[in-house]
């Protein structure tokens, strides 16, 4: 046992050292899922996050003359390892990017006494753009209860809700259960039936029991909160059952080409609701081709730079790139800390100018986070399967935030109540 | 000569039947026990305490309690995770209904609870062992998790279905919750554990662990003997659970902060097994050695390559911590297939007669 713990002690103690000596850098470390069961969507994730800061290295030298230092710490989608890497990377990280509901969670409470910022782009727990309450966390551009608005507004524009029946197919997890209260609301105003079918964590492949289900009840649509393996099953499952494609909805972490490329031609007319698009045009896929996979650093491969995770990867490095950017403008300085990060995480203004600025022409709607805002609002679009991978099938799409105002309102005073002694950050004034 | 016991002499019972009859293992203990209580806290990182030092003590102390189940008294369960969260969520609504009470007391309470969950879980053993025992037990386990997720009132209707925990205070110091230093949270936890350890390395050596033993090594004749076969089993299905639900409490209040019902899920269940396995079955020390190996040197292993100064993929390295853990289960197991508790005492034997062999 003295053994044991001695060479751990050593290595604790080699580790600390090792990490102190690197500086001049901006340290954002990614905790990132390239194993375990969800590697297969988190592989073009990190990919497209890694390459994007790769190139602001190759091209720009980093930001602002200060190089990015986006160093991976894997975990596996396990919320126990997702504690040990954030625990591992804070010391020097001027930011943290959990990526699992369940570790968002976890670090949640933690980075309100750290002080450092989580950024959890379009997953998390969906109160947290109530900037007031939430100070270090950011869902930024859209959470999961705009998500649910967008989708059962495009369903709107399709004809009248008023006594439909939608299916909330979801995982039954915190993930699948967060758009709940927006949907159950929607439901009311708008006069539709929702019926919530869970699928549960050890039958996400085998989905035969939801879908007989799912056939008995006769739903006009079906909303997917899928994640992982359970789409695939479900998307080959309703084909299966013959469930017309174009009545299937899935949130953004449900539109996977490798999901759907599966069933081809037979998944035409799905759609996927999305805040991010592959424009293979954008100046920005050229500038990663030229710096960073011509010179044989990227980990990635043609076709997986075609899909929407490894574009929205993309985004969400550029989101993080924003706030630095914005940061390091406001105090003058190329080496900003944690709390800096904060404030340039609040001031991001993606204005179409600056999104054809960045080279992202057409790959994200803008959007303008502020103190108090911290999702942003960007909107998004419905994304379709056309057989072969998605398009654009509708404008863009802004969520109606006023409707649901009361609910953040009181999701993130309870939040706070439960934990107190929460700081919040009085001085926004909304 | 390293641990040379001539000269010790014992002439009372009490010292030939006490805890150390070797006075190198009381040195020893003590060594540790003064590591464990000032050298580590003084030396120990923030991420020392939250990856290494609170895990370890926490996953021994849930080995510790399926040991005696398993180990001491031959009932084997799979539904050890269930039980943890039996005494997690116990420990939840306690707290939240009576945010009055001191923490150390709720913990030490909630595992009431999962005592009485796994006396009535464990009834079957009456009837039947070995692997069909095993399979009743992992009913608990679905059952259980199940019950975690439809429940809503465990979770205080939280719309996220997971639990949180929240600042708890004890005489003026966060003890629980993200205001809570890991320092303060290590000494509640090694006090806990302490305390339960001293408690069944007692039990153990008692009356009540005798009559375990019997009943592991053969029932029909245990009970020849005239031992009350319900009751032996039922006491170690009931200590066995409270230990357990103390070191589920504990995972969620002392460490993880938060819990969603799938934590409490069969893969938890298995690790637990796998530390008391490696560790040694009818050991108390192997459930420590069980879990700085299989908590505490992955962990290790993924700093090793940072510290060398080797730069290798992040995903790279978490495969090859796979491989590197998994082949030193296999070759522990060949080693010795009672456990890392069985190696050392294998190696104190040879100590003893150092240097001369026969």
């Amino acid at each position: 046992m003295k053994h044991f713990t001695k060479l751990a002690v050593a290595a604790v103690v080699a580790g600390v050292t090792a990490g102190a000596a690197m500086a001049q850098e901006l340290y954002t470390p990614n905790l990132s899922y390239r194993t375990g069961p969800f590697a297969a969507t988190g592989i073009p994730l990190m990919n497209g996050q890694a390459d994007y800061m790769t190139m602001l290295n190759e091209r720009d030298g980093g930001i602002g003359g200060a190089k990015i230092n986006f160093e991976e710490c894997e975990t596996g989608y396990s919320t126990e390892k997702g504690v040990e890497c954030y625990e591992k990377t804070k010391g020097q990280a001027i930011v943290t990017q959990p990526w699992s509901t369940g570790i968002t969670l976890q670090v949640l409470p933690k980075t309100n006494v750290d002080e450092i910022p989580i950024l959890a782009s379009g997953y998390g727990f969906s109160p947290m753009m109530d900037g007031e309450t939430f100070q270090w966390a950011f869902n930024t551009p859209a959470g999961y209860w705009d998500g649910a608005d967008m989708i059962i507004q495009y369903l709107e524009s399709q004809g009248s809700l008023e006594g439909k029946k939608i299916v909330h197919l979801h995982l039954d997890h915190p993930f699948g259960k967060e758009p709940l209260p927006v949907l159950e609301k929607l439901a009311e105003e708008k006069g539709f039936e929702l019926v919530p079918i869970p699928v549960g964590l050890k039958e996400m492949q085998n989905q035969s029991a939801q879908w007989l289900q799912i056939r008995r009840e006769r739903p006009d649509y079906v909303i997917m909160w899928g994640w992982g393996a359970m789409n695939a099953g479900a998307i080959t499952e309703a084909v299966k059952t013959k469930f017309p494609m174009e009545n299937f909805i899935g949130v953004w972490w449900a539109g996977h080409d490798a999901d759907l490329k599966i069933v081809g031609e037979d998944g035409k007319g799905y759609k996927s609701i999305s805040w991010s698009f592959p424009n293979a045009e954008a100046p920005v896929i050229a500038d990663i081709k030229k710096y960073v996979v011509d010179a044989g650093l990227t980990k990635s491969n043609p076709e997986e730079m075609e899909g929407v995770f490894y574009n929205r990867g993309i985004i969400i490095s550029a989101i993080l790139a924003e706030g630095i950017r914005k940061a390091q403008e406001e105090y003058g300085t190329a080496e900003i800390d944690a709390s800096q990060l904060r404030w340039g995480l609040e001031n991001i203004d993606m204005t179409e100018a600056r999104i054809d600025e960045l080279g992202l022409t057409g790959m994200v709607p803008p959007f303008k986070t502020s103190c108090s805002d911290h999702t942003g609002k960007s909107g998004g679009w419905m994304l379709e399967w056309d057989g072969e991978k998605f398009v654009k099938a509708s404008d863009h799409l802004v969520p109606n935030t006023e409707g649901y105002a009361d609910l953040i309102a009181s999701s993130a005073a309870e939040y706070a109540e439960a934990n107190q002694p929460w700081p919040v950050n009085e001085n926004c004034g909304g | 000569m390293l641990y040379r016991t001539a000269g010790q002499f014992k002439t009372t019972y009490e010292a030939d039947q006490a805890l150390f009859p070797v006075r190198q293992d009381a040195i020893l203990l003590g060594v540790i026990l003064l590591c464990a209580w000032v050298i580590f806290p003084l030396t120990a990182s923030e991420f020392a305490f939250q990856t290494l030092l609170i895990p370890v003590l926490i996953y021994s102390l849930a080995a510790l309690g399926l040991n005696i189940l398993t180990g001491y008294a031959g009932q084997l369960s799979l539904g050890t995770a269930a039980f943890m969260g039996v005494g997690a969520y116990a420990c939840y609504k306690l707290i939240t209904l009576m945010p009055w009470m001191n923490p150390i007391v709720a913990i030490l309470l909630s595992g009431v609870f999962s005592a009485g969950v796994g006396v009535a879980f464990g009834i079957p053993s009456l009837r039947i062992k070995g692997f069909y025992l095993a399979i009743a037990t992992l009913a608990a386990q679905f059952f259980l998790v199940w019950l975690f997720e439809k429940w809503a009132w465990l979770y205080n209707y939280n719309a996220s279905g997971a639990i949180q925990v929240p600042n708890l205070e004890m005489f003026g110091v966060y003890v629980a919750g993200p205001q809570a230093s890991s320092i303060v949270q290590y000494y509640v936890v090694l006090f806990i554990v302490c305390l339960l350890t001293m408690l069944c390395i007692n039990l153990t050596r008692g009356t009540l662990g005798r009559t375990w033993k019997a009943t592991r090594d053969m029932d029909i004749a245990a009970e020849l003997i005239g031992i009350n076969l319900m009751r032996s089993k039922l006491t170690a299905f009931a200590i066995s659970s409270y230990i357990v639900g103390v070191a589920g409490a504990l995972f969620v209040f002392m460490w993880r902060g938060a819990a969603e019902p799938n934590l409490f899920d069969i893969p938890l269940s298995f690790r637990i097994l796998f530390i008391a396995i490696i560790g040694g079955l009818g050991s108390i020390m192997g459930n420590y050695l069980g879990a700085i190996l299989i908590v505490g040197l992955p962990v290790v292993l993924n700093l090793l390559p940072n510290a060398l100064g080797i730069s290798i993929d992040s995903a790279l390295v978490e495969h090859l911590n796979i491989m590197i853990v998994g082949s030193l289960i296999v070759f522990f197991l060949i080693v010795e297939p009672h456990g890392l508790a069985q190696l050392w005492r294998l190696i104190r034997e040879k100590m003893i007669l150092w240097p001369f062999p026969h």
